[in-house]
């Protein structure tokens, strides 16, 4: 298939991928038990006529049809609408808390990546330091980030100092909460990438260089990581998912200001607008990701047809 | 040995990934210091505001943050006197229907407008308009009927019928008297922008992490019981919000905040013991945590199950385990903050597990099935109690696993169940519950009238959740919010008080206090009548 095709077919699909997402989010909101209304209002006890009234304003009211199609105007217009709870535009909540997230999970995987390629390269083929290199991992990933973060929090904020508790601009504010989601990462990573690793030593070419007389670390580094990068290009799809979930938590433990902050609230008071708004930038932040992974397949290795991707 | 290489090994690679990240971002300065934030408190709180309207948010963090930026009509000092503030004096009419409030002059709000009778007419009339959408405040003046503004410096408001409370309704944050242009200007947004003429200016809402409130430079019209009347001593409050409770203690502890709400009950006795810290701590008035039961189905319509469950949990005990002495146990509807608490109620329906079985035989609760539960013709003595997660604070589900369990030795199987919001507001407003537990800050003994009179079920805009219909209560409640003798007053209450125990319509447990940790350089924070924190006198000291 000629590149260009291949690319207007993946656009298309990903736009039908947000399309699917915002529906699911619209018919879901209508399925859940209970009155929006009353969850809008939260837990207050709110008269009749004030229930009637916010049903009204926000055109929950109006038969389900026409309620449907002003939420696809909406959505092909680009315009999100006004927060149920917030008296605000939903474009407005979300671009204000949009950055600190894709800071934090820009910064996360990074440092993830970073440390995991160190340990796969430092312990591929060498047992005794895989074996303990290996629980350490197992650690990390069943660690829960909640108590990650308290952790690093009343050791190197609190007893040390060494960075602020809460905040959320700075480049220091961001170390301790991208550390703690990169926790989560890390083992998963180190895995995958250790075992390709270990594939290419066993490789031919691995051999020959060593025959020239290259160092170990130069040739691991050289030669074989190359191969190990592949599978972790299909890993940062199932990545970004677990960033994102991460980020509520450590949002949370961290006092960040952040989308994780920003959803769970407004799943809490059903606030269709926020969470449509939320569940969009998603949908797009996936569909693209995932796009460029298939590009980079491309670009790394011609023989690979899209067909054989999952 | 093992492990100890692992540890070594996790510390080398935390500092390894630290140093990485150190270089990939550039760490900056480490924390704040005091000394370095320019003569402002920072105060850290647990929960941020849905909106900064009073008259709108029905929270109490709300009504807090609102007391600096909003002045009242009139002031409550701590024995709950009315004292005049922007109304210099005023008058009842003989039936109570119609106030006259004079007012004070040179008072202007943070956006230049001059206070007059104009500013008070335009906040009440917001606070009742339909698009206004007043999710409490309203509700608490339900009997106003308009404000005429007579002369630039009178404005007398009429009421439907005669409401002795209306001058506490008045004092508080709720009913802070807001910029007449302002109102007009943000229509619609009122809730980003609170103007008023408090000693705090509104600077700026950062969502999900803080509001800065800063000195209003002009302030000379300090309410009559603050030590000082004009511009505030600190140059502004930083309210961050952390909502972490480990967080946010850890943040007071390293000095990174001078302030901290919500302190967990379990760190009071670590701070008490602190080197530079304090404890602050205010009973708050009101209604105390009080399980409401549900008399009109079965099997709490038989007041003999309500007693026994009464009889069966040692409150005592469990408020004990679980507040360490933070929080004191109920014996009446109010808690002891409150005016006319009746001291009286204290000891009167003690834990009784004999008593308990006793009444449990006559309502014919007399078999036993497998798992130790009392039976009466094949069916299983159960009372549903749910509750949603994102409200109990203060361990409250804990707590209502203690109930359980105790419940559980009298024979009564409680089920206690989490529910999400759209299914516990479904099951609430439709009264499928047994028990249902809330408690509500009011200085106000009236508050007995939102939760137990027959007109305030929760359709009206009351927490009568289960629609308690007692012709005594509701006679006394009513009489006593309309008489203006207090001591007639007084009795009322303390009928209606001990009528709500003797009948076991609700269940007190335990007065929520406000604990607040407290640096030892900030001085003179203090606590107004509901016990919320108050920076005005507040100075920092370094």
């Amino acid at each position: 298939m000629p590149p260009l095709r291949w690319f207007a077919r993946r656009l298309l699909l990903a736009a039908l991928v947000v399309f699917g997402a915002a529906n699911a989010v619209f018919f879901a909101f209508r399925l859940l038990p209970g009155d929006p209304v009353r969850s809008v209002l939260g837990n207050t006890n709110p008269t009749p006529e004030l229930v009637a009234r916010v049903r009204h304003d926000l055109a929950l009211d109006e038969p389900l049809a026409v309620q449907y199609g002003r939420f696809m105007r909406g959505l092909i217009t680009g315009d999100l609408g006004e927060s149920f709870q917030l008296q605000q535009p939903v474009g407005e909540v979300i671009g204000g808390q949009l950055w600190p997230t894709v800071q934090l999970a820009v910064a996360a995987l990074l440092l993830a990546l970073l440390v995991s390629v160190t340990l796969a390269v430092l312990t591929a083929h060498r047992p005794k330091v895989r074996r303990i290199a290996s629980s350490l991992e197992l650690v990390a990933v069943s660690t829960p980030a909640f108590w990650t973060g308290l952790l690093l929090l009343a050791l190197l904020s609190f007893r040390l100092r060494w960075f602020p508790a809460m905040g959320g601009s700075g480049a220091a504010a961001v170390v301790l909460p991208a550390v703690t989601l990169a926790a989560g990462l890390v083992g998963a990573f180190t895995q995958v990438l250790r075992e390709e690793l270990e594939r290419a030593l066993e490789q031919p070419f691995v051999l020959t260089a060593r025959a020239r007389g290259g160092g170990e670390t130069a040739i691991r580094l050289r030669h074989a990581l190359r191969h190990g990068l592949i599978p972790l290009i299909t890993l940062s799809g199932w990545a970004v998912g677990a960033l994102f979930g991460g980020a509520v938590v450590v949002e949370t433990v961290f006092s960040r200001q952040g989308l994780g902050q920003v959803t769970a609230a407004a799943v809490a008071g059903r606030d269709l607008p926020v969470v449509t708004g939320v569940v969009l930038v998603s949908a797009v932040a996936f569909a693209l990701i995932n796009l460029a992974v298939d590009v980079l397949y491309r670009l790394v290795d011609p023989r690979i047809d899209e067909r054989s991707i999952g | 040995m093992r492990t100890r290489t692992h540890r070594t090994l996790v510390r080398r690679a935390l500092v390894a990934a630290l140093a990485l990240a150190c270089v990939a971002t550039g760490c900056g300065a480490g924390t704040g210091r005091a000394g370095g934030r320019d003569g402002r408190i920072v105060y850290a709180v647990d929960t941020q505001p849905d909106c900064l309207d009073p008259q709108i948010s029905p929270y109490d963090v709300t009504a807090a943050l609102g007391r600096g930026v909003f002045d009242s009509l009139v002031a409550m000092d701590a024995r709950g006197r009315v004292r005049p503030w922007l109304a210099t004096s005023w008058q009842i009419s003989g039936d109570g229907r119609a106030y006259t409030f004079h007012l004070r002059d040179g008072v202007r709000f943070h956006d230049g407008t001059a206070f007059d009778a104009t500013a008070v007419k335009a906040t009440l009339d917001h606070t009742v308009a339909p698009e206004t959408k007043s999710q409490y405040a309203a509700g608490l003046i339900s009997m106003y009927e308009n404000a005429t503004v007579v002369d630039a410096r009178t404005v007398r408001i009429r009421l439907s019928r005669p409401y002795t409370p209306l001058l506490q309704v008045l004092s508080t944050a709720t009913f802070g008297i807001q910029s007449p242009t302002a109102l007009r200007a943000n229509r619609g947004r009122t809730c980003l922008k609170p103007v008023g003429s408090g000693p705090f200016v509104f600077a700026g809402w950062t969502r999900n992490r803080r509001i800065d409130l800063d000195r209003n430079p002009d302030y000379a019209w300090g309410p009559p019981d603050a030590a000082n009347r004009g511009p505030a001593h600190v140059a502004g409050v930083t309210v961050e919000f952390i909502p972490e409770a480990a967080s946010r203690f850890g943040a007071l502890s390293s000095g990174q905040v001078d302030l901290a709400s919500a302190v967990p009950p379990s760190h009071v006795g670590r701070l008490r013991q602190a080197h530079g810290f304090r404890l602050m701590r205010a009973t708050q008035p009101g209604a105390p945590y009080t399980l409401m039961l549900n008399i009109n189905r079965a099997p709490l319509d038989d007041p003999r199950v309500r007693r026994a469950l009464q009889r069966s949990v040692r409150f005592d005990a469990l408020v004990k385990a679980l507040y360490s002495g933070a929080y004191e146990r109920s014996w009446s509807a109010l808690t002891p903050a409150t005016g006319d608490y009746a001291r009286a109620t204290e000891g009167g329906w003690p834990y009784d597990p004999e008593e308990a079985a006793r009444l449990l035989d006559a309502a014919g609760w007399t078999g036993r099935d497998d798992a130790g539960y009392r039976t009466r013709k094949g069916v299983r003595l159960t009372v549903h109690w749910p509750y949603m997660n994102s409200l109990m604070r203060d361990q409250r589900a804990l707590l209502g696993q203690g109930i359980q369990a105790e419940a559980k030795r009298a024979g009564i199987e409680l089920r206690f169940t989490a529910l999400e919001p759209g299914a516990y507001l479904q099951k609430a407003g439709g009264r499928d519950a047994d028990i249902l537990a809330f408690s509500w800050n009011r200085a106000e003994p009236d508050i007995l009238r939102t939760f137990f009179d027959s007109a305030q079920t929760g359709d009206k805009g009351g927490v009568n959740a289960f629609g308690v219909a007692d012709p005594q209560l509701d006679g006394w409640l009513r009489e006593a919010s309309a008489t203006r003798d207090p001591a007639r007053r007084a009795a009322l209450y303390a009928k209606a008080q001990t009528r709500v125990n003797d009948q076991a319509y609700a269940l007190p447990v335990y007065a929520p206090a406000t604990l607040l940790g407290v640096a030892d350089r900030v001085r003179g924070v203090t606590f107004d009548v509901q016990a919320y924190p108050r920076f005005h006198d507040a100075r920092l000291e370094d």
